[in-house]
Formats: C-alpha cells, structure tokens, sequence
C-alpha cells in the first residue's frame, strides 16, 4: 500500500508539469531557500537574508505590511462590491443600501471594505511616524521616503474618491469641501493665487477637470469612479513595486 | 495494591490517550483557519446570487380578451416579449423567442411568417417551423383569465413545449393538443 502511494507520488513529482510549477526543492538547505527567493515572481521582493534584528517585532512592527495587506482587502472587497454598485446618481445610494439590507453577505462585504480602508489610512501614518522615530528616512533611503509620500497622498485621495460612492449627504459635502479646495491651487484654480489673471473661469479650471462639470453631479460621480477603482490603484500598485523593490535594495534599517 | 508491570495502571492509559496540549493547540489552530477560509468563500459565492431582481415580472396582465382581434396581434412584442394569437376558437400567446440561439423574430402579415433575423430561421402563425436552423417550434406561454377583472394573465416561464414532428413543411406539432389549459383560453 505505502509503495503504491509513494510510486504515484514519485510519479506525480516527476511529470513536468509539477517540475514547471516547484522548480527547486523543499526549502530546507540554504540553497533551495536562496533558489525560492530568485525563482518566484512574487517572493523575489523579498531579500534572501534579512539581518536579525529587522524581523524584531519591535522595530517596524510590521506596519507596512499591514498596510499593504489593508489594500489587498480592499482591492479584493472592491472588485466584489463593483458587481452591485452603479455609479449613477439616480442608484448608487439605493445599491448601496441593498449591499446593507438585500445581498447575501453584502453589508460585511460594504463594512470590511470601509473599515479597511480607514485602517489603511491609520497604518500609512503609523508606518511613517516609525520610519521617521528609526530615521530610516535618511540616505541611502530617502528616494523610498518620498515614494512612500506619493502612496501616503494616494491612499488619501483613494480614501477622498471612495467617499462619494455611497452619494448621500456626507458624500456630496465632503468632495463640494473637497472640490473648493482644488479650486484654491495656485496658478490652475480660479480661487487661486494668479488664477483669475492667467484666465482661470469656474468652468475651464483644475476642479472643473476633476469634477466634469461645476458642481459635483453625475460627471463627479462616474469621474470619482474610475479613478477609484481603476486608475489609482493601478498607480498605487506601480508604486507599491517599486518601494517594496527599494526596501529589497537598501536593506532593512536595523534596530538602533 | 500491588504494581503489576503487565497491566498498566488507569492513570498511565488516561495520559496515553490524553491529547497533548501541542497538538490540542494544532487542531484548534487549523481548524479555525480553515473554519474561516470555508466561511469566506461560502459567503462570497453566496454574495454573488442576488436577493431582489430588477428585471420585468414574469407574470403580468395583459388586458381583456376582447382586446385582440383575429390573427396575431404584435405590439406586446418590445415590452412584454409576446405576441398574442386568436383563432376561430380562442387565444394562445407565442413567446417571441426563437428557438435557435434566442433572438426575437418579426412579424410579416403579408407572409403570415414570424422570421427571424439572426439566422433566418422561419415560423407560422402556431408557431410551427417552417424553415432555418431552429430545432424546435415556438414556446407558448401559460395563460389564464383573472377571476376578478377578466384580465388575461400571461405566466412568461411556464411554457408549453411539445415534440415536433419532421414533416415535408417542417418541423410541426398536431394543433389539437396544444390547445389546451393553461396554455389556451377559449373565448
């Protein structure tokens, strides 16, 4: 019976198209642990030895990865909540209500988007208050410091766009507050510094450009839409790469 | 009492048989991830049948039977997806649904043919194939008078649908038997 089984196994283990798929052995040698690291598309990020004291709980307190795995929740619950949700003034509020109280598991799916979107927010700023009090901002870092920037500005503007969806009164004010402030960028904004001289109009300005239109309505809605579920986490995602490829590069800043 | 080495004591088999607190802890850990991971994905495949549906009813009224006039009557077809049928006996209704791939034939009086204009499949007024690729003849929806308007209520997906039989005009179905409760009313 043990023979049969490990005949088959030795079989199966044999077949090309597992060798294709576990093209080096069991991790358990320093050489297969290496090969594991240079052959998989996604653990390759990861270096294939990491000093001792960067894997102390104490030291990054794992924020950035918590942050990272916050956006895979939301890119998973998202793309399930995009089956329901129409961006249409006339049904977004009622779509999102029928998440709450209709679909079969709608409202944990509406809820751990929500809140792992508000999570995400806090663990950027914990994350970088950590990387500011170890000083891991300093050179050879600092070019990842600033990518962490534009994803700290991403996750907020991802955060400002996912506001609108639900299209009730907290949604409309928010980006009309929102809107006024683009409205206030110097030179492209008509409420700007040197906006009105350069020609600025309410109808031809930066918030005109992000809202589609002069007042946050269905252009608003569907522009805030795509740039929520497709254009900014793609961006995002590019610049997630490059700063996990940086960390891999620097190396770990290590406990003080 | 004296110890005898060959039969172990009840303390000795209780302890041997007692789960030890690593695995306890290893069977309470995969079980929870797993327990959790089934919950995860039983919940978002449930997530994607929908609970309320906003498509038209499947069962709607359709006014009197003295609405419609001999031979088939055509202007239900864009709203409700029928077309209402009276003969010398009484009133049937085809489902404009072509039996092919699912397009919606027209109507042409001067042919009295329903064609359809995907692939050209062609039927008669009984719904009765008479030419193209369709497999079988016209569904005919169950119909019934309301007991309290007189109204004739049509219910879309209960269907008629008899075997045909390959004949020199095409593939056809007896009259008689089709015209019968629910799927007929006599007037």
């Amino acid at each position: 019976m043990t023979r049969w089984f490990e005949k088959l196994q030795q079989q199966i283990v044999n077949t090309q198209v597992w060798r294709s798929l576990f093209r080096h052995g069991y991790p358990d040698t320093d050489l297969n642990r290496a090969l594991v690291m240079f052959s998989n598309v996604i653990l390759h990020l990861h270096p294939v030895r990491v000093k001792r004291g960067a894997l102390k709980i104490r030291y990054t307190w794992c924020l950035g990865g918590l942050t990272f795995f916050m956006f895979i929740i939301l890119t998973i619950t998202g793309v399930f909540l995009m089956f329901y949700y129409v961006p249409d003034t006339r049904r977004a509020y009622n779509d999102i209500k029928d998440l709450q109280y209709v679909v079969y598991f709608g409202n944990l799916m509406r809820d751990m988007h929500r809140w792992a979107a508000h999570a995400m927010v806090f663990l950027v700023w914990l994350h970088m208050t950590r990387v500011f009090l170890t000083g891991s901002y300093k050179p050879p870092r600092e070019f990842n410091w600033v990518v962490g920037v534009v994803l700290l500005v991403l996750t907020l503007i991802l955060s400002w766009t996912g506001y609108l969806m639900p299209w009730d009164q907290l949604a409309m004010w928010a980006i009309t507050v929102g809107a006024k402030m683009a409205e206030a960028t110097p030179v492209i904004g008509v409420a700007g510094p040197f906006g009105i001289q350069l020609g600025m109009r309410p109808d031809n300005d930066i918030r005109f450009m992000l809202l589609g239109g002069t007042v946050v309505g269905q252009s608003a809605l569907l522009r805030f839409y795509v740039l929520h579920c497709v254009g900014l986490p793609l961006i995002a995602a590019l610049f997630m790469a490059v700063h996990f490829w940086r960390i891999r590069k620097d190396g770990f800043s290590g406990p003080l | 009492m004296t110890a005898n080495p060959s039969v172990p004591d009840a303390q000795q088999v209780l302890k041997e048989q007692e789960m030890s607190r690593r695995r306890f802890f290893a069977l309470v850990g995969w079980g929870g991830f797993l327990a959790s991971m089934g919950g995860a994905t039983f919940g978002t495949f449930r997530f994607m049948f929908p609970e309320v549906l906003y498509e038209p009813p499947t069962i709607f009224k359709i006014g009197k039977p003295t609405d419609y006039g001999m031979g088939v009557t055509d202007t239900l077809k864009k709203e409700r997806q029928i077309w209402v049928v009276r003969n010398d006996k009484g009133l049937y209704v085809l489902v404009a649904i072509c039996r092919h791939l699912g397009c919606t034939p027209n109507w042409f009086l001067d042919q009295q043919r329903f064609r359809c204009p995907c692939h050209g499949s062609i039927y008669d007024i009984y719904g009765n194939v008479r030419g193209g690729p369709a497999p079988r003849t016209l569904w005919r929806a169950a119909i019934a008078l309301d007991p309290i308007d007189g109204q004739v209520v049509v219910n879309f997906i209960q269907r008629q649908d008899p075997d045909p039989k390959s004949t020199p005009e095409g593939l056809t179905v007896a009259e008689e038997g089709r015209e019968v409760a629910p799927f007929f009313v006599t007037t």
